[in-house]
């Protein structure tokens, strides 16, 4: 089939830095093909995406070339750039551009000079088909996050790209709406032929539905093969002795990460089911679970946090948004709280910093009542909150700055300002990072900067709103390290978050918020193993074999001993 | 200047003299009301047209919205204080950083949008004119790098304080008495002169907090996205 | 997701509230205007489409033509029969829109207003036959106090014609209208209104999380002023790290290409050709009366008497007609649902 895309021996370094931010990239789209790449951040794939799309080009010194069904890139005309490349951004926000739905859908159509008869037909027919009708006269900013990515989405393709580019189109998104957009890629893809290039971190989903993978690191690409292979490619480099083989491991779906090592006939097991089958016809399983580990307990500890029966509204004429709920975490403990978008999960860790009052219940954090807190005096080297955004605890030009203004709060001398910010820096690797301006590092440098600033502060209990969010796989062991570092010291870490499989391998204790008060508050093994549908891709897999093994390394590790049977 | 600019010019300056002579002619000295109105609206014209023939990137249009927004978020964050407001700060750094029409824009829209929360009215062609006339002379050439800096800004502030005044006081006075007295003019001005002093504070007060830092934000964006 | 991010600002008094309804600073007494300063009626009823009355469904063209005759008109006029039909189509249209309790609230706040414009001008005009009394050697005259009441209901009109206007020319027709003619500085005010709400949410998430750090988070108003200047900054770092991103999604999707066309939910109607039909029709029968002299009226040196007579009450049925068209469309309209509902 004819090439839609081809990119060849592409080599591109930004302005004044002199190492390549890609490295000899070579490889093609077919029509109609979905090709999903993955790689750390900062392994050179937003860079890459951009230089696909000439208008989001950027400046920089570049070598090779990109064809665009067979023309070199410079020769397209600026129409033909703008209408047959669709490009889709991470952020859902900051891509709208008008106030009016209906008004953004036609952006697009009227850059083109389309007359406004066509405009109406096609955008009629376009809201009909993405379900829009139904929130076409709002406002942009009234939408939700999945919303907004789908009008996006929706406004690039009433364009009639031939290509269609998402740059993690995701990343901000909560795992339902993500699976409903990734479904409806997948959709694009299957009945109308649409060649799609995603760029994504979250694999489980995605990789079932691609006619090849991607996998990018340090700008160079470093496997390029159908997602069946996947396993057997990562099987050959470690052969190999790669180095990078944990860390591509990482962002892969469940069934890959337990059983890649593995020899399998054809195709290795990619999704849940595969994995269930493979798991049932190449194992004897005859050990059901691991010897219990030695596992802290907390039930003596004394209770860092204690909410009891709090009831919270924002407005007296609005319904509650907490009822009843009740938590206890105990000192150096990790607790969280799962739950849907919109559940009430951050209000609830608003209500224990004491940035909203409930209006019944008491909430007592430290065995003080919240309220016995006065001037600010909970924020001093007590409890902390590191918000779901973390660009808005940045208020200065470096992260030296921001780092010593939160030091200064604590500390007296500027000398023990300085060495409590290179300590941070260096446990959470932001050293390099320490002279530039928040805003140009990434996502996840941002979150771990955000994280510092915090820390900074010296807190005994650690309140964590989504901190997974845009963070990619490797980013994320990070942070489970890190967290489990801080719960030796005896710092208390509470967080809610969706990331089912982030909080199985994290928490001490994990339960679910619904209906404004917390249930089922249970050990990760005892919960997630418990739950049918919210829990790990590794539970889902082994549930009929294994008991209470909810995450890949458990599974792994009870594949192991059980042995491979062939 | 363009030819087509210069014939903006030159069509609204008729049109305002027009008027000037219709309104005292014909209707005897009433109405001035009306048209300063609508000489104010008028007097926006052409700094618009000549901002739509100026060429410029797309990110420099865009940011232009984003210090609207703010000085319209400004006016309203600030909402403590009476008549101690960021806008002609805001304004005068958007001038200065981004150029005379820009700052017309910057000043006249932001005077538009936040009378969407604070209240329409006939003041809000007056108030345009005054705060994109404050954008536009901060944004002059020659007035540009002396307003970055201390004796610079702290003048112009007063300068925008008393101007600001002075236009709204017109408004002022025309509403007490609809046929134009010096006497009522005058006596808004005299009634003025505490408010005139908050603004100039707040002026003063705004720029020395803002204009540093604004400006080394405009500037680090102009140079990592390559915009100016 | 909506729901959780709007609360946030909703919420308290001690995070930064965008104070939407600052019905503070009234202190008029020195005679400066400080109206502004009071609030627009809040119409946003959370994320759904405005309420639109039928008025407000016609072609913002026709709409866009009233205001400007019925500015016009008003602020011309001298006749006392026109400022009061001026000042009761304006009221009653208001109160069509905005329901009985916001306008009484409001007409007695505006009946203040009148009251204090009505007694500063003859302050300072003296002129009139009529004396009264004499204040500081001054005199004070009936003419001049009438005059004042003139003006001040002239005033007071032209405000409610103002605030209906916010309601009924939204800013998305207002943009439709000027669309063609001054693209960029469209674009520019549409981008800062898709801006606001954005800014808006942000404020909130940044002062949720500088409280929890405890910074500037006492009460003194030092503290107050520069956690503001805290959040001014960094909000504003926010919006433009992101707005060149904005830019980037405008320019994937080809804005800058020559030939640009303006896409638009407005039609005109048969309904529409009527309105502007009865628009024509009133204008030319008032122009024509206008011509004739029936609106001739003057109060200095002494107030001239009413006219009266067929032709006189004719004409000001005209002017009545005209101001209340916008009331009487709407409630027509409210009448024939009823029924219709029955």
């Amino acid at each position: 089939m004819e090439n839609q895309l081809a990119v060849k021996h592409l080599t591109f370094s930004y302005g004044e830095e002199t190492k390549k931010a890609l490295d000899d990239v070579s490889f093609s789209v077919k029509k109609g093909e979905f090709v999903v790449v993955s790689g750390r951040s900062g392994c050179g794939k937003t860079t890459l995406f951009r230089l696909l799309k000439r208008e989001l080009a950027p400046a920089g010194v570049k070598e090779g070339e990109i064809f665009f069904e067979g023309t070199p890139q410079e020769a397209l005309s600026d129409r033909q750039a703008a209408a047959d490349i669709g490009f889709v951004l991470q952020n859902p926000e900051s891509q709208i551009v008008m106030d009016k739905v209906w008004h953004e859908l036609a952006f697009g159509l009227e850059n083109l000079g389309e007359p406004v008869s066509v405009i109406r037909r096609r955008v009629g027919e376009m809201a009909n088909y993405f379900g829009i009708h139904q929130w076409f006269h709002k406002k942009t900013a009234d939408l939700s996050g999945g919303q907004k990515q789908m009008l996006n989405l929706a406004s690039v393709l009433l364009m009639r790209p031939k290509l269609l580019i998402l740059d993690e189109p995701t990343a901000q998104m909560d795992p339902i709406a993500a699976s409903d957009f990734i479904a409806t890629l997948k959709k694009l893809n299957q009945e109308f032929g649409m060649t799609v290039l995603l760029c994504e971190h979250r694999l489980e989903e995605v990789l079932p539905a691609a006619h090849r993978v991607i996998l990018m690191e340090r700008g160079k690409i470093v496997m390029d093969t159908a997602p069946g292979q996947v396993s057997a490619g990562l099987k050959q480099m470690e052969e190999k002795k790669d180095p990078l083989v944990p860390v591509l491991l990482q962002s892969m779906p469940g069934a890959v990460r337990i059983f890649y090592q593995y020899d399998c006939p054809g195709p290795g097991p990619l999704t849940v089911r595969e994995g269930k089958e493979f798991l049932a016809a190449h194992f004897d399983c005859r050990i059901k679970s691991l010897p219990a580990e030695e596992g802290k307990t907390f039930e003596e500890k004394e209770k860092a946090i204690s909410l009891k029966n709090v009831w919270f509204r924002y407005e007296r004429e609005q319904p509650d948004i907490l009822r009843g709920a009740s938590l206890e975490a105990a000192k150096g403990e990790i607790v969280s709280i799962l739950g849907g978008n919109g559940s009430g999960k951050t209000t609830l860790l608003h209500v224990i910093a004491g940035l909203q009052k409930p209006h019944r219940g008491s909430v007592q954090i430290g065995g003080k009542k919240i309220s016995a807190y006065k001037n600010g005096s909970l924020y001093r080297q007590n409890l902390s909150l590191l918000p779901q955004d973390p660009q808005t605890l940045f208020i200065k030009e470096t992260v030296r700055e921001d780092f010593l203004e939160a030091a200064k709060l604590v500390w007296k001398t500027p000398k023990d300002c300085q060495e409590q910010i290179r300590k941070v820096a260096e446990l959470l690797e932001l050293t390099p990072f320490l002279e530039r301006h928040p805003y140009d590092l990434s996502g996840g440098e941002q979150q771990k900067a955000a994280l510092g600033k915090i820390l900074l502060l010296r807190p005994e209990i650690l309140l964590l709103d989504e901190p997974t969010k845009g963070l990619d796989a490797w980013a994320k062991q990070g942070l489970i390290r890190l967290m489990k570092q801080l719960s030796d010291q005896g710092i208390t870490l509470l967080l809610v978050s969706h990331d089912v499989e982030f909080c199985a391998e994290v928490s001490h204790r994990c339960g679910l918020f619904f209906d404004g008060t917390v249930i089922s508050l249970d050990q990760p093994q005892v919960f997630f193993s418990e739950n049918t549908f919210y829990t790990t891709a590794a539970s889902r897999i082994s549930r009929e074999q294994f008991h209470q093994a909810v995450t890949c390394g458990q599974v792994s590790a009870l594949c192991k001993e059980n042995g491979f049977l062939r | 200047m363009s030819r087509k600019q210069a014939a903006v010019w030159a069509v609204t300056l008729l049109l305002s003299i027009g008027l000037l002579a219709a309104g005292v002619s014909a209707f005897r000295d009433r109405n001035y009301m009306m048209i300063s109105m609508m000489i104010a609206c008028l007097s926006c014209v052409p700094f618009y047209f000549s901002y739509e023939k100026k060429s410029g990137s797309t990110r420099r249009t865009v940011i232009l919205a984003v210090m609207v927004t703010m000085a319209v978020a400004g006016r309203l964050i600030f909402g403590m204080i009476p008549n101690f407001k960021p806008v002609a700060a805001i304004v005068t750094v958007t001038g200065v950083y981004m150029g005379a029409s820009a700052g017309f824009l910057a000043g006249s829209l932001a005077a538009l949008l936040s009378n969407l929360f604070f209240g329409q009215g006939p003041w809000t062609p007056f108030q345009m004119a005054a705060w994109g006339l404050i954008g536009f002379f901060a944004g002059l050439p020659f007035l540009k790098e002396f307003l970055k800096k201390a004796p610079g800004y702290v003048l112009y502030g007063l300068f925008a304080a008393v101007f600001y005044s002075g236009v709204m006081n017109l408004w002022a006075a025309l509403s007490i008495d609809s046929s134009f007295s010096w006497k009522a003019y005058g006596a808004a001005a005299v009634a003025s002169l505490p408010t005139l002093a908050v603004y100039g504070v707040s002026n003063i007060v705004f720029l020395w907090l803002l204009s540093a830092p604004v400006g080394k934000k405009l500037d680090r964006i102009a140079k990592k996205h390559g915009i100016f | 997701m909506k729901n959780h991010t709007d609360v946030l600002i909703v919420s308290q008094n001690e995070v930064p509230s965008f104070g939407y309804l600052c019905r503070s600073v009234t202190n008029s007494s020195d005679g400066r205007r400080e109206l502004e300063v009071r609030a627009a009626p809040s119409r946003k009823r959370s994320g759904m489409e405005i309420f639109m009355n039928e008025f407000s469904r016609r072609h913002p063209a026709v709409l866009f033509l009233y205001y400007l005759l019925v500015l016009f008109l008003t602020m011309f006029a001298v006749h006392p029969a026109a400022l009061a039909a001026s000042f009761g189509g304006a009221f009653l249209f208001y109160l069509a829109e905005n329901g009985v309790k916001t306008a009484m609230k409001d007409l007695a706040y505006y009946c203040g207003v009148f009251l204090l414009l009505a007694v500063l001008n003859p302050i300072f005009s003296h002129n009139g036959e009529t004396v009264l009394f004499f204040m500081n050697d001054r005199p004070v005259t009936m003419e001049a106090i009438l005059y004042g009441a003139a003006m001040a209901a002239m005033i007071v009109s032209v405000i409610f014609w103002c605030k209906c206007y916010q309601t009924v020319l939204t800013t998305d027709k207002v943009l439709y209208l000027f669309g063609k003619t001054v693209p960029r500085l469209s674009l520019v005010l549409s981008m800062s209104l898709r801006f606001f709400p954005l800014l808006k949410e942000q404020a909130g998430r940044i002062g949720k999380a500088q409280k929890a750090m405890g910074m500037y988070a006492k009460d003194s108003l030092t503290d107050r002023l520069l956690f503001h200047v805290r959040l001014f900054d960094s909000l504003l770092t926010w919006m433009l790290e992101n707005a060149v991103e904005t830019a980037d999604s405008m320019k994937a999707r080809g804005y800058g290409l020559k030939g640009r066309s303006h896409f638009s939910l407005f039609r005109f109607e048969k309904r529409d050709g009527t309105l502007l039909g009865a628009m024509g029709i009133l204008t030319l029968g008032t122009g024509a009366a206008a011509i004739g002299g029936m609106y001739r009226f003057h109060y200095y040196p002494g107030i001239s008497a009413m006219q009266t007579g067929l032709w006189a009450v004719a004409s000001d049925l005209l002017l009545v007609l005209l101001f209340l068209l916008p009331f009487l469309i709407d409630v027509k309209e409210k009448i024939l649902w009823k029924i219709s509902l029955r």
